[in-house]
C-alpha cells in the first residue's frame, strides 16, 4: 500500500491542489514585485514632488538628525501647496535613507527620478551622499540642488571642468579655500611656531583637503606655514602612533586635518597620552557634533572648527520668517537636543526649493525648473543664496566662520564664534583662547 | 539472475513532469522579458536591471557555496575589480562601455587564478575569512590608486554613458537586454554545468573531499575552474552593476554588505544547493526591500530576523522546503532512479 502511495506522487509529481497553491503563491509574489516599481494607474491630480535623500542611517545619520523636525515644519508651511501660474498644486516631499552608503544613494535616487518622477530632487550630507545622487540627476536630466559638502569634493570628483561645469546639478555650501583662511586666521590670532600637523584620511574629504595643488599644501606655504603631512591614512585606524611621532618631531604646535568622529577621538586620546600637546587644534568633520565633542571628555575644550551655521548667525528664513535662534531654539524645544549645523542648512534646502518652484511658468519642463534655479537670488537662513557669482559654475557658496568648543554653557559643550574675519556679518562671541 | 531482471525494470531518468512544464513555462517568462522594454516604464526596466544582478551574484554564490562547498565572504571583491577594469576600461582605453562590461569579466578571472591559489591552500571557516581578507586587500589597494579616484572614488563621464546608445530609451534598452542576458546565461551555465560529469564531481567535492579523491576527481581542478569562472561572471555583474551606479570608490565596490551578505541572506533564505533557490530568493529580497526600506533601522532589523529564523526552522530554505515537501524540481540536475511501468 506505502508503495503504491509514493508510486503515485512520483508519477504525478504534485497534486493538482498542491500546484495551484504554490502557483497562486507564485504569481501573487510576482505580482507584488511588480507592483512596487510602479505608480497607480488611477488618474490623480498634478503635485509638485521633492525628492530628498539623506543619511538617515548609518554612520552618517547624525548629519540627518534633524530631518523630521525641519521636515514637519516645512510640511506645514506647504500645506496649501504652492501656485503656479493660477494654479495651486499640492506638495509632496518624498524622503529616502540612503543607509549611509553610496550605492545605495544612486539606487534610492533612481527610484525618486523613474518611479516617484520627482520635480526637484534635493541632497545632503558628505560626498558619500551627494556625489552619487547628482551623478545620477545628471545623466537622466532631473534638476538636483545638494548642500552639506565643501564644493570642491563635490565638482571635481565628479569630473566638473570648469569651463563647461554640469548641466542640471548644483551645489551650494563653501569651500576649502574658506576653510583654510578660517583656520589660518584663527591660528594667527595666537602666538605659534606656525608648524602645522596635517591629518588626512584617504577620503573623499581628506584627498581635497590634502590635495598638493587644490588643498591646504599651497595657501599653508603663501601664508608661512610648515605643513608635516605623514600620508594620507585608512579611515578607523586604531594606531596613530606613527603619525604623533612625525608631529612631535617637527615640534608641530598646530593640528588640523578631517577626521571623522572615532578616529578624532582615537587620535586625540593617543595625543594625549603620548605627550603631544599641541597649541591648538582646528578639525573638519570630526568635531562637527555635540556627541563627537562630549565623547572626548574634559580633552574637548578649546578644541577649534569650523562654523558653517550657528543660532548667532543674522539670517532669517524666507520661507517661515524665522531667525537662526529661533529655529534651533524650537529644534531644542521640540526634541531636547542641542543644534547642530545641518539644521540651518536643511532647512535652507527647503526654503530653495519652494522658492525656485514658485517662480516656474508651469509644471512639466525640467528646463523651466533648472532656469528658476539659475535666477534664484535668495536670502536664506545660512545666508544669501545665488548661482550667478560661484567660484565654478554650479556652485553658490555660503559664509563660513571659525569657532571653538568651549564648557560652562548652556549644554556640556557650545560652539562659540571667534574668528569672523572672512564674514564680518556674523559676530564674534568670544577671543580665541589657545588649548590648556 | 534476480540482479538481472531488477536493473531492467528500472531506469534513470532526471526530466519530471514539473520540470518539463517549468521548461515550458521558463521559456514563456523569457519570451514575456524580452518584450518589457517595448510597453514597460523606466522605473520597470531598472529594477527587473537590479533583480538580473542580485539574481546572477547569487547563482554564482550557490555554485560555489552550494555545490562545491566554497563558501566565500569575499565576492565583493570581484564585484569591485569588475567594477574598476569597466572605468579604466571605458576612460583609458576608449573601450566602448558594453565591450567593456564583457572584456573587464575575462580581466576579473584572470585575477581570480592567484587570489584562488592564495585563499585555497586555507579550508572552511578558515577559506572564509581569507577570502574576506582579500576583499579588503583589493579595496586598500584600489584606495592607493590615485589615478582612479583612491579613496574619494571617480563617476563614470556622461558622455562615455552616452556612446551606449544614441538616445536615453535606446540605452536603457541595451542595458536591459545585457543584464538579462547575463542573468540569464548564469542560471544556464549551473545548469549546464551541474548536469555535465563536473557536476558530479563538484557534489561529490562538497560532500567529502577525502571520498571523491580516492575515487579519482581531480579536487584542485575542478574547484579552480568553478571559482574562476564565478569570478568571471561575479565581475561581468560588477561591471553592469557600476555602468548603472556611475560611480565607483572602494568603499561602494568592495562592500561587504551590498554584494556578499545581501547575496549571501539571498541564496539561505531561497534555498542554498539548487538552482531555483536563489531565483525565489531575490523574490523575496525584492519584497522586503520594496516594502521595508522606508522604515531606516526597522528594515536592517527584520532582514536580520528573516534569515535568523529561516535558519533555526528551514535551513535548507523556501525552495529546499517545498522541493521536498511536494517533490518538485524546475531545474532537475539530480539523476533519479524510476520504475520502468512508470514511465509508460
Amino acid at each position: 500500500m506505502k508503495d503504491n502511495n509514493n508510486k503515485r506522487r512520483l508519477a504525478n509529481g504534485l497534486s493538482r491542489r498542491n500546484f495551484l497553491k504554490t502557483s497562486g503563491g507564485l504569481v501573487a509574489g510576482a505580482a507584488l514585485v511588480g507592483g512596487l516599481g510602479s505608480a497607480p494607474a488611477f488618474a490623480k491630480q498634478r503635485v509638485i514632488k521633492f525628492g530628498y535623500v539623506t543619511p538617515q542611517t548609518g554612520p552618517l545619520a547624525p548629519f540627518a538628525e534633524a530631518d523630521n523636525f525641519i521636515l514637519n515644519g516645512v510640511r506645514e508651511k506647504l500645506k496649501n501647496g504652492i501656485q503656479i501660474g493660477s494654479r495651486t498644486y499640492p506638495v509632496e516631499i518624498i524622503v529616502k535613507d540612503s543607509q549611509s552608503n553610496p550605492n545605495r544613494a544612486a539606487e534610492v535616487a533612481n527610484e525618486l527620478i523613474l518611479s516617484d518622477e520627482v520635480d526637484l530632487m534635493l541632497v545632503s550630507s558628505t560626498p558619500e551622499t551627494t556625489n552619487p545622487v547628482s551623478d545620477q540627476c545628471e545623466i537622466n536630466e532631473v534638476p538636483c540642488i545638494s548642500t552639506v559638502a565643501p564644493w570642491q569634493p563635490w565638482f571635481f570628483t565628479r569630473g566638473g571642468k570648469p569651463e563647461t561645469g554640469f548641466e542640471w546639478t548644483y551645489h551650494f555650501f563653501w569651500g576649502l579655500e574658506d576653510v583654510v583662511e578660517n583656520y589660518t586666521n584663527m591660528w594667527d590670532s595666537l602666538n605659534t611656531n606656525k608648524v602645522v600637523a596635517g591629518l588626512f584620511p584617504n577620503d573623499g574629504d581628506g584627498n581635497a583637503w590634502g590635495h598638493k595643488e587644490l588643498g591646504f599644501p599651497p595657501v599653508l606655504a603663501k601664508k608661512g606655514f610648515t605643513l608635516v603631512d605623514p600620508g594620507r591614512f585608512q579611515s578607523l585606524t586604531d594606531d596613530f602612533s606613527a603619525q604623533i611621532s612625525a608631529y612631535k618631531n617637527a615640534d608641530a604646535e598646530i593640528v588640523t586635518g578631517v577626521v571623522i568622529p572615532p578616529d578624532m577621538t582615537t587620535f586625540w586620546s593617543q595625543a594625549k597620552q603620548q605627550g603631544f600637546n599641541p597649541k591648538v587644534a582646528s578639525i573638519g568633520k570630526g568635531i562637527l557634533f555635540p556627541s563627537s565633542v562630549e565623547s572626548l571628555g574634559q580633552a574637548a575644550h578649546n578644541l577649534s572648527t569650523e562654523v558653517w551655521w550657528s543660532p548667532n548667525h543674522p539670517f532669517n528664513s524666507s520661507l517661515t520668517g524665522q531667525s537662526a535662534r529661533e529655529i534651533a531654539t524650537g529644534y531644542t524645544q521640540s526634541t531636547g537636543k542641542q543644534w547642530t549645523p545641518p539644521l540651518g542648512f536643511t532647512h535652507a534646502l527647503f526654503e530653495l526649493a519652494v522658492d525656485i518652484m514658485q517662480r516656474v511658468d508651469s509644471l512639466g519642463e525640467a528646463e523651466a525648473i533648472r532656469d528658476a534655479l539659475l535666477a534664484t537670488e535668495l536670502d536664506t537662513v545660512v545666508g544669501p543664496i545665488s548661482w550667478k557669482n560661484g567660484p565654478v559654475k554650479n556652485v553658490a557658496k555660503t559664509p563660513l566662520v571659525g569657532g571653538q568648543w568651549r564648557q560652562g554653557g548652556d549644554f556640556m559643550y557650545d560652539l562659540v564664534i571667534t574668528n569672523n574675519q572672512t564674514a564680518p556679518m556674523i559676530p564674534v562671541a568670544s577671543d580665541m583662547q589657545p588649548l590648556s | 539472475m534476480n540482479t538481472q531482471m531488477k536493473t531492467e525494470q528500472f531506469s534513470v531518468v532526471r526530466n519530471t513532469t514539473t520540470s518539463r512544464g517549468a521548461a515550458v513555462v521558463t521559456a514563456m517568462i523569457l519570451i514575456a522579458l524580452i518584450s518589457v522594454p517595448f510597453w514597460a516604464g523606466r522605473a520597470d526596466l531598472r529594477m527587473i536591471i537590479e533583480f538580473a544582478y542580485y539574481l546572477s551574484l547569487a547563482q554564482m554564490w550557490n555554485l560555489l557555496a552550494g555545490y562545491a562547498g566554497l563558501v566565500s565572504i569575499g565576492q565583493q571583491a570581484f564585484v569591485g575589480l569588475g567594477g574598476y577594469m569597466l572605468f579604466v576600461l571605458a576612460i583609458y582605453f576608449n573601450v566602448p562601455p558594453i565591450m567593456a562590461v564583457f572584456l573587464s569579466g575575462l580581466i576579473v578571472a584572470l585575477f581570480a587564478i592567484p587570489t584562488a591559489l592564495t585563499v585555497f591552500r586555507l579550508r572552511g571557516a578558515y577559506f572564509a575569512i581569507g577570502t574576506w581578507v582579500v576583499a579588503e586587500v583589493y579595496r586598500l589597494g584600489f584606495a592607493q590608486v590615485t589615478t582612479l579616484g583612491g579613496g574619494s572614488g571617480q563617476s563614470l563621464p556622461a558622455s562615455i554613458v552616452r556612446e551606449i546608445g544614441s538616445g536615453r530609451s535606446e540605452r536603457e534598452m541595451i542595458i536591459y537586454f545585457t543584464a538579462l542576458f547575463i542573468a540569464v546565461a548564469s542560471i544556464g551555465l549551473v545548469y549546464w554545468l551541474l548536469r555535465s560529469k563536473h557536476g558530479l564531481s563538484l557534489t561529490a567535492i562538497r560532500d567529502s573531499e577525502a571520498a571523491s579523491d580516492s575515487l579519482g576527481v581531480d579536487i584542485f581542478k575542478t574547484k579552480l575552474a568553478v571559482y574562476v569562472i564565478s569570478a568571471g561572471i561575479t565581475g561581468v555583474v560588477g561591471a553592469l552593476i557600476f555602468l548603472q551606479k556611475l560611480r565607483i570608490s572602494p568603499d561602494a565596490a568592495f562592500n561587504l554588505q551590498d554584494w556578499t551578505a545581501a547575496v549571501i541572506f539571498i541564496v539561505v533564505i531561497g534555498g542554498i544547493g539548487t538552482i531555483e533557490g536563489p531565483i525565489i530568493g531575490t523574490l523575496i529580497y525584492f519584497i522586503l526591500r520594496g516594502v521595508l526600506a522606508d522604515y531606516g533601522s526597522v528594515y536592517m532589523i527584520v532582514l536580520g530576523v528573516v534569515a535568523v529564523v529561516m535558519m533555526l526552522k528551514a535551513p535548507q530554505g523556501v525552495w529546499g522546503f517545498l522541493s521536498k515537501k511536494y517533490d518538485l524540481h524546475l531545474f532537475p540536475v539530480h539523476r533519479r532512479l524510476k520504475a520502468k511501468d512508470e514511465l509508460e
